[in-house]
């Protein structure tokens, strides 16, 4: 099964040394990024400065291998890679990385906001924000 | 005995991220009041896995020594 987690924020180097992996990829015609970015949310006054995220691996591999397969018989895509951080991550760090690939754009578009919605919704990923003053509180997606 | 495992605000509840239980019974139903009684998982708005599978908490049927049961709070990845 593929690499899913990684042990702190995605770089932005790491995300330009995908797009470069592709190059070689010549039947390819359009890509779709989709960044997800912790948000320095203000709860009671108190403003958000990482996300620790922590997951339930087995079973989040087993998901993502599943979604991924759907996402294919549902998508006429050439290539498709889906990472998460795990750990904390700052403010402002990416956390989270859907890059999809295929011959023409509209199938991307339609497979970047399916597989996040899908990860979101599905996978085992658990994260609690924590606060300047180091208390924190569970994260729940809305 | 069952292995539990716990994950995000249920290790903190728990205390633990994994326990070995002992039910009376080893079904599944059995194993959601016990965790009813333990921790009152009605409230956290948990779900239950086992081997990796989502179960309903209505659901029944019998559980191996050695399935993979895991509690999981709302998700919130991404």
């Amino acid at each position: 099964m593929k690499k899913v987690f990684i042990e702190g924020a995605i770089q932005p180097g790491f995300v330009a040394q995908a797009i470069a992996k592709h190059q070689s990829k010549k039947n390819i015609g359009a890509h779709n990024i989709f960044l997800g970015q912790i948000r320095a949310d203000e709860v009671d006054g108190k403003e958000v400065t990482a996300i620790t995220y922590s997951a339930y691996e087995e079973m989040a591999r087993e998901k993502m291998h599943e979604i991924r397969e759907d996402a294919f018989t549902k998508f006429n895509l050439t290539c498709m890679h889906i990472y998460h951080s795990l750990g904390e991550i700052k403010a402002g760090e990416v956390c989270f990385f859907v890059f999809v690939s295929s011959k023409r754009r509209k199938e991307v578009y339609e497979a970047t906001e399916y597989l996040v919605n899908r990860v979101k919704s599905e996978v085992p990923i658990f994260g609690k924000e924590v606060f300047a003053s180091k208390e924190f509180q569970w994260k729940v997606n809305t | 005995m069952l292995t539990i495992k716990y994950f995000g605000m249920m290790a903190e509840v728990a205390g633990c991220d994994e326990e070995r239980l002992a039910l009376n019974e080893t079904n599944f139903s059995n194993l959601i009041l016990v965790l009813h009684e333990k921790y009152n998982i009605q409230k956290l708005a948990v779900q239950v896995a086992v081997n990796r599978k989502i179960r309903k908490q209505c659901e029944n049927f019998r559980l191996k020594d050695n399935d993979e049961i895991a509690v999981l709070p709302p998700f919130s990845g991404g």
